[in-house]
């Protein structure tokens, strides 16, 4: 496999003749359009010459400087999609965008609320060009709205959205999900509204703009948000700070064990999973069992008790415990770390991982496919190089060269 | 009950959900006009409340009790419990004992007629109630058989068991998770696993729904929960090819952002503040005037190296403020700053409020709350927020008489042998 497409051999896609325009820069957005990507429509990127996609500048460690052409970031967010470099705010950039969108099915874009319009791309303009057009607009708190404007970053979001309030130490700040976990929910959710969009398109003939408020993603999001929610209008009041499954009754016992070589997640929600724990951690200790089988709760024993858990987790190692558990059918697993995820056996029996080339960041192994279908998920190419595809979309649109 | 102006209506979708995560995928195809019925036993707990639960029952519980409204179960606590009814907006319920051949009967004869159907139970839970998807499709070629098994239908882990934050730990989310610089079983509650699966379902059943457009043929979706959550961090495995490394336990920073949590001079209220660059520096210098610590800070690498001492500073000049006060005078400066909103501030929110965002729905069973709205909205087509969630069997007449066609006789002995019921029993 190389960057440059070269679909003569390649197999039907089920979004094959597809066209989204990803006038997006950030993870939600190229989130959004790599679902459509992978699974065979036709995404062009339109990229700021020179600069590119902010992902592609996305940094793991404070202050490095990563290739913008194998960034690790861009890389995962951009296979299959086509980029062409194009300048917004001149005359020709502006009309090559205007006619790559009359004959695209959608577009997404996540600018400043109101920063299509200023750009001369107000979605009601597009569709007067072209009525099926679907417009999906990513922003942090919606199109409308006395807080429309604010400014946010991700644990903005994941304050005014997610479950962060109840999330941590009871008695220490409140703690944000790693990583860029909440621009993927907000950006799979854009892909998920497009995708309606597109198919009432399909059966109505009309269009649609679609207004995606990343702080609403989240609140009805089912990392607890909205059955807290409606747990406080239920009774009137909040989730408990860093308390562990609070919205579970009796018999639940949930959390993080250290063991020998790692940690381990554990997760008993009924009195059945509490006593096959009780069986394997006590096992030949009679007195243990006698004073913890069919307990719904502990009381005064809780720190005797959890000397003994976490005494016992501790001298074996996380995989063995796992496989233990798992025998006896008691939900814990291991935590992986990239290493060994990269190398774990379920996941490279099922070919979850794909390998692929690319002309700068050589031959790596991606993740495959998010779910399976006939006809589904394929890397026919790996993300392009900044303007790779600008002549060649230039010319499917019967337009001279634009210089980046 | 049909409009044409949602962009599934027409599309029936046969619900064998259950927990969290596939409920939550159902209300999404729900929203879009799909007609989502959930096949409930009445010897079951399908919708984690058992008709049991009693008023007194939960007194103790602690927190979990407030699930019910004013912390009361009773009566029918399967129809009021909020871990059940955020997710169970424009649902329709029909009861449906697979085990028996008259439930298995109904089954087949429902899926027959439908377009889609979602499951989220164990591997092998279809298959044994001779509901798997091979028999299903040759039954109804059109129809798409949504299967969520956690790591997928096969593999040498594929019949593990577990929740979403035990995948969230194998995929490697739960080990990058945690307090700055602290260890990983430092970190609160995750569930991205959850959160990360209904939209992707439903953009699946759409791909699905799409395809079946040009082809006429449906098929099996099977969407392995632990590798759609695995592309939230994809970026982690690239890097770590690339790079030979993982990545560290970062707490509330960012690598590009100087940011953290701060507490307020309210009780227990926090709020955050992002620092992008240097426009974003001069904008909250100037809000807070001069102070030792803000000439620590005038360039990206400066921040990079005084971080520590730059968010205590930060944390000094909130300490004495309100959140509102910290929020609004950063907020006009355009500095990315929030306050950690708890879940009743969010619902005396003007923005929310705005927006309309919650939609207030009334049921017999529970009365008249406001719900979590959608998570989108369109321009150009509508969304579907009818009943806020099916009374256990509210729905038996429609399914079986209306859409099953079953006689008056039929369906009669089915009520009078407790096979068919509006109450739970389990």
């Amino acid at each position: 496999m190389t960057s440059s497409p070269s679909r003569a051999d390649t197999r039907r896609q089920v979004f094959n003749g597809l066209r989204v325009v990803d006038l997006s820069r950030w993870v939600a957005g190229e989130f959004a359009t790599k679902m459509f990507a992978d699974f065979g429509a036709d995404v062009v990127k339109i990229e700021k010459p020179g600069a590119g996609s902010h992902s592609r500048h996305w940094a793991l460690v404070p202050g490095e400087r990563p290739d913008p052409e194998a960034n690790p970031l861009f890389l995962h967010l951009n296979t299959n999609k086509r980029s062409i470099a194009v300048d917004l705010r001149s005359t020709e950039g502006l009309e090559l965008v205007k006619r790559l969108i009359a004959r695209a099915d959608a577009v997404v874009e996540s600018f400043r609320p109101g920063h299509l319009e200023r750009l001369g791309l107000d979605p009601d303009e597009l569709r007067a060009t072209n009525p099926r057009l679907v417009v999906t607009r990513i922003s942090p708190f919606g199109q409308t709205g006395p807080y429309r404007d604010r400014e946010a970053t991700g644990i903005v979001l994941q304050a005014t959205g997610g479950p962060m309030n109840a999330t941590g130490d009871a008695h220490r700040a409140p703690q944000r999900k790693p990583g860029l976990l909440e621009q993927y929910t907000i950006g799979r959710t854009a892909g998920e509204a497009t995708l309606a969009g597109l198919y009432h398109a399909r059966r109505t003939g009309r269009g649609s703009t679609i207004d995606v408020s990343g702080q609403e993603v989240l609140l009805s999001s089912a990392d607890r948000r909205a059955s807290y929610l409606l747990t406080a209008e239920y009774s009137g009041v909040n989730a408990p700070r860093g308390v562990r499954s609070a919205h579970r009754g009796a018999a639940t016992f949930t959390g993080p064990f250290r063991a020998s070589d790692g940690f381990v997640m554990i997760y008993i929600t009924n009195q059945e999973f509490w006593n096959r724990l009780i069986r394997l951690i006590g096992a030949g200790d009679e007195v243990f069992l006698g004073k913890f089988l069919d307990r719904p709760h502990l009381g005064d024993d809780w720190d005797e008790f959890m000397d003994y858990l976490k005494a016992w987790f501790a001298a074996r190692p996380k995989i063995q415990i796992m496989t233990d558990a798992e025998a006896a059918r008691i939900p814990c697993t291991a935590f992986l770390e990239m290493d060994e995820l990269y190398a774990h056996p379920h996941f490279r029996e099922r070919g979850a991982f794909v390998t692929a080339e690319h002309p700068v960041a050589g031959r790596l192994d991606y993740l495959g496919a998010p779910w399976r279908m006939r006809d589904g998920f394929e890397i026919r190419h790996t993300a392009p190089r900044l303007g790779e595809h600008t002549a060649e979309v230039t010319a499917e649109l019967e337009m001279s060269v634009v210089q980046p | 009950m049909t409009d044409t102006n949602l962009p599934l209506d027409g599309i029936r979708v046969v619900d064998l959900t259950v927990v969290w995560s596939g409920p939550g995928a159902t209300a999404l195809l729900g929203d879009l006009g799909a007609e989502v019925i959930r096949i409930e036993g009445n010897n079951r707990v399908s919708r984690q409340a058992s008709a049991r639960t009693t008023n007194a029952s939960v007194a103790n519980s602690g927190w979990s009790r407030n699930t019910y409204p004013d912390g009361k179960p009773e009566p029918r606590p399967y129809d009021r419990t909020a871990l059940f009814n955020w997710h169970a907006r424009n649902k329709l319920a029909a009861c449906m004992n697979l085990e028996t051949p008259e439930g298995h009967e109904a089954a087949l004869r429902l899926i027959e007629i439908s377009d889609v159907l979602v499951e989220n139970n164990t591997n092998g839970v279809l298959e044994k109630l001779g509901l798997g998807h091979d028999r299903l499709l040759e039954l109804n070629p059109r129809l798409i058989v949504a299967r969520m098994p956690p790591m997928g239908m096969t593999g040498p882990m594929s019949n593990y068991l577990g929740y979403g934050p035990n995948f969230n730990s194998l995929v490697g989310i739960a080990a990058m998770d945690g307090y700055e610089g602290e260890p990983p079983d430092s970190a609160g509650e995750n569930y991205h696993m959850d959160e990360s699966a209904p939209a992707g379902l439903a953009f699946a059943v759409l791909t699905a729904l799409w395809d079946r457009e040009v082809t006429g043929r449906g098929g099996l979706v099977e969407f392995a929960q632990a590798e759609n959550v695995m592309q939230d961090i994809g970026e982690f495995f690239l890097d770590y090819q690339m790079n030979d490394r993982k990545p560290a336990v970062l707490g509330n920073t960012d690598p590009a952002l100087l940011q953290d949590a701060f507490r307020t001079a309210e009780d227990d209220r926090w709020v955050v503040v992002s620092i992008r660059d240097d426009r974003d520096w001069a904008a909250l210098t100037g809000v807070v005037g001069d102070a030792g610590w803000t000439a620590l800070g005038r360039t990206a690498a400066d921040r990079r190296a005084n971080s520590r001492a730059l968010r205590d500073g930060i944390a000094a000049w909130c300490a004495p403020l309100s959140s509102d006060d910290v929020v609004r005078r950063l907020a006009a400066v355009r500095v990315p700053a929030a306050e950690v909103m708890s879940e009743l501030r969010l619902l005396a929110d003007p923005h929310l409020a705005a927006r309309e965002w919650f939609k207030a729905r009334s049921h017999p069973s529970v009365g008249t709350y406001r719900y979590p709205g959608h998570p989108w909205r369109a321009d150009g087509f509508d969304l579907a927020f009818g009943r806020p969630l099916p009374g256990f069997g509210e729905d038996n007449e429609y399914v079986y008489k209306t859409l099953l066609g079953y006689g008056d006789e039929k369906y009669d002995d089915l009520v009078s042998r407790r096979l068919v019921t509006d109450e739970q029993f389990a």
